[in-house]
């Protein structure tokens, strides 16, 4: 693959020294009035753009004891996360502020600066529904598929997953199951991109893939890549890269990335980049930010563009990374 | 994670090269809603969840809906002093309650009216904004607090209806709205918190009429109907209702998906209630098949039409015996409806010959029947498999390898 990359037309190459400077300038916009718009996302942009960097092979252009600075000024005294000092603790976040101090190797300084990994595990694990093993976002929010994967996801990399009942969870997400094979956010709920990654990302967490109808998911999820080669959330949606994301990960868990073209799927998303100021967009000509950058290049990884550092398809982070905290 | 906010969807790519004037421009409005922060924040610190604190909630919260700490703010706001008694499990005594609840309605008042030109009955807030102290309302409870507590929730449900109709993806602000719409359980007499969560149905309906596929108002939708069927509201069965909606909305777009899913969650329910026997069932059966047939007449290329007849059919085949709203039909009678729906579908071929989904759906079919006779594909099926698949090769090179996969297996079951 890599030599048929090197002859594709210079728009189709990967600009990985702008997209590198695109994620340094995130943190420089402060003149920017989006920028202040979106300090609800600083944690959950932070392990956007780290992530990114690490699948780019550039884990070092952002320096790591400002990145463990800010994460630790993020928590509260429950143990979890805001998503930026002064922001009240949010699984979303707090799931972050895990998988930057796993990438950045520093669950130590977790211990010894902030208020260590059992309290962010006690944290999370209060946020379980203990009736239907589901878990909410925070004291007040709804419950979604999106926080128990959140949950495990944190959790299992920080070795704590003992701390919720696992079996109910695994429960939930069989009754969020659909005919079509997909899952939705609820019981009940249609399928969708999303929520599918979540919900089999879990399972393969807990270690209950059996409970996938991998035939009846993979022929959903193939048929999410539509003609242009990108892929869909939902049958007759538009194609986007993060959805991209979502779908392709699913079907690499599941052992059917092969059912899509994944030439066709690399071209769409290099067709996304800004190859001048770096970054990737939903779609063709749209505007970029680090969200879409992440998914974009996340995908590239799991397609095996060369030059990327492989990703693991259950965390989105890189696989070196998940083998030194899981130990694999 | 799944989707949230801040990501950029659908805006164009500009120059994002700014003018000197558009950059102070900018960092005007920086300053102004910086300001307004660092005021909430203030506050926040010294633990002043007062009316004034509420008040720069609603301005804030309308710059950015975004925000979710606000958000909160604004909750431990209502409940420390506002509402009229503190909530059951909530740590927060009661504060001063002299916050009058027409201090929110002027809040709101502006940004409302503004979108109130499209704002269609019922409407949660029409009913109050704009009217300050007493409501002419029928059913208002007799005492003070919760006259108090039903005005403020019907505030707090109007609040949120601009900024809904402005950003109807924003998740806090639908998480914000179950929450003020839990109160109404918590805090008012069944029969009027019932009334609020019964408006609450032409809200989700009319957000499904500006996107009829927006997946948070269908899950709030669903939402508000599991409550009003729950005995926390005294309700009963709306399963006949809610399938009369999935009927208007296929009405009026075939290719609403979402409108068909939310139609085969309901089926087994509905014929459960019905207390439907055999044959009522099967009549339920044979309609269901022709509606969707009739449809992929018209358009055998819309994926959402399949699915629905896919579900149709796995309950014939019965891959989930508890989900299957046919349990008694003999085999006999199972492969009698594939064979026949697998003759339709050969028929759709004399028009269309180049629609690979009508080749799936007959191939996909014919391994049922076969599944459900517990033996392999004979000759006769066998060479139709293999003609099928390679039209699907032809017709559909992107899945290539669902196909040949498709192919090994059935090299494999055919010995
Ligand atoms: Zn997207």
């Amino acid at each position: 693959m890599a030599a048929k990359f090197k002859q594709l037309p210079e728009e189709l190459q990967l600009a990985t020294s702008a997209h590198v400077k695109y994620i340094q300038s995130l943190d420089t916009r402060k003149d920017e009035y989006d920028y202040w718009l979106t300090e609800h996302l600083r944690l959950n942009g932070l392990y956007w753009g780290l992530t990114a960097l690490h699948l780019l092979g550039h884990p070092e252009a952002l320096p790591r004891t400002e990145t463990i600075d800010f994460v630790l000024s993020c928590q509260h005294e429950s143990g979890g996360f805001g998503a930026a000092p002064g922001h009240d603790a949010h699984m979303l976040s707090t799931v972050s502020a895990v998988q930057i101090l796993a990438m950045v190797d520093a669950f130590d300084e977790l211990e010894s600066r902030g208020k260590g990994k059992a309290q962010v595990g006690k944290y999370i694990a209060n946020l379980q529904n203990r009736q239907t093993g589901t878990f909410a976002g925070d004291e007040w929010g709804e419950e979604d598929t999106r926080f128990l994967y959140g949950a495990f996801n944190a959790l299992s990399l920080l070795g704590l997953l003992h701390l919720v009942d696992v079996d109910k969870a695994v429960d939930h997400i069989a009754a969020c199951a659909n005919f079509d094979g997909g899952y939705g956010v609820s019981p009940g709920a249609e399928s969708h991109a999303g929520q599918i990654f979540t919900c089999v990302a879990a399972l393969t967490i807990a270690g209950r893939q059996d409970l996938v109808d991998k035939e009846r998911l993979g022929r959903w999820l193939s048929e999410r890549q539509i003609a242009g080669g990108g892929l869909n959330g939902r049958p007759e949606k538009k194609e986007d890269v993060c959805y991209s994301w979502w779908v392709l990960s699913s079907l690499e868990m599941i052992g059917k990335t092969h059912w899509i073209d994944k030439d066709q799927l690399i071209a769409f998303i290099l067709r996304c980049q800004d190859p001048e100021r770096g970054g990737i967009s939903d779609r063709p000509g749209d505007m970029v930010d680090v969200w879409h950058t992440v998914f974009g290049l996340a995908g590239l990884s799991l397609l095996q563009y060369p030059g990327l550092q492989p990703v693991d398809e259950v965390y989105c982070m890189p696989k070196s990374t998940i083998a030194r905290v899981l130990g694999r | 994670m799944a989707d949230q906010g801040g990501s950029q969807h659908g805006i164009a790519r500009s120059s994002r090269v700014r003018t000197e004037e558009q950059r102070l421009r900018d960092l005007e409005k920086i300053r102004k809603y910086r300001e307004l922060e660092d005021q909430v924040r203030s506050r926040v610190s010294q633990r002043d969840y007062s009316p004034e604190t509420f008040q720069l909630t609603s301005k804030l919260l309308r710059f950015n809906p975004e925000y979710y700490t606000i958000w909160n703010v604004r909750r431990r706001c209502l409940i420390s002093g506002s509402f009229s008694k503190p909530s059951a499990g909530s740590s927060c005594s009661k504060g001063s309650s002299s916050f009058s609840p027409s201090d929110t309605t002027t809040t709101s008042s502006g940004s409302y009216s503004s979108s109130s030109s499209t704002a269609t009955p019922p409407n949660p807030a029409s009913q109050t904004v704009g009217k300050s102290g007493i409501t002419a309302d029928p059913d208002a409870p007799a005492t003070d607090d919760t006259k108090q507590d039903l005005d403020l929730i019907r505030s707090e449900l109007g609040f949120t209806i601009p900024l809904l109709l402005q950003s109807p993806k924003c998740y806090w602000i639908w998480s914000y709205r179950l929450w003020i719409l839990r109160q109404a359980i918590e805090r008012l007499p069944v029969a009027t918190a019932r009334r609020i969560w019964e408006e609450e149905l032409g809200l989700a309906s009319k957000m499904l009429g500006r996107d009829r596929r927006n997946f948070h108002a269908w899950g709030y939708r669903r939402h508000v109907v599991e409550q009003l069927e729950s005995s926390s509201l005294q309700g009963s069965s709306l399963v006949e209702a809610g399938f009369e909606y999935t009927e208007s909305m296929i009405k009026s777009d075939l290719s609403n998906f979402s409108a068909w899913h939310s139609r085969s969650k309901l089926i087994p329910r509905l014929l459960d209630e019905r207390a439907a026997d055999g044959t009522a069932r099967r009549a339920f059966l044979d309609k269901e098949l022709d509606k969707i047939r009739e449809a992929i007449n018209v358009g055998p290329e819309d994926q959402s039409l399949w699915y629905y007849h896919q579900f149709l059919v796995l309950s014939l085949v019965g891959h989930d015996r508890d989900q299957t709203f046919i349990p008694e039909l003999s085999l006999q009678d199972r492969v009698g409806y594939l064979k026949h729906e697998i003759e339709e579908i050969k028929d759709l071929l004399e028009d269309y010959q180049d629609i690979k989904l009508i080749y799936e759906g007959l191939f996909e079919y014919t391994i049922y029947v076969c599944q459900l006779e517990g033996r392999r594909p004979n000759a006769s099926e066998q060479a139709d498999l293999a003609a099928w698949l390679a039209k699907l090769k032809e017709l559909d090179p992107m899945r290539n390898g669902r196909w040949t996969d498709l192919e090994r297996d059935l090299a494999a079951t055919a010995g």
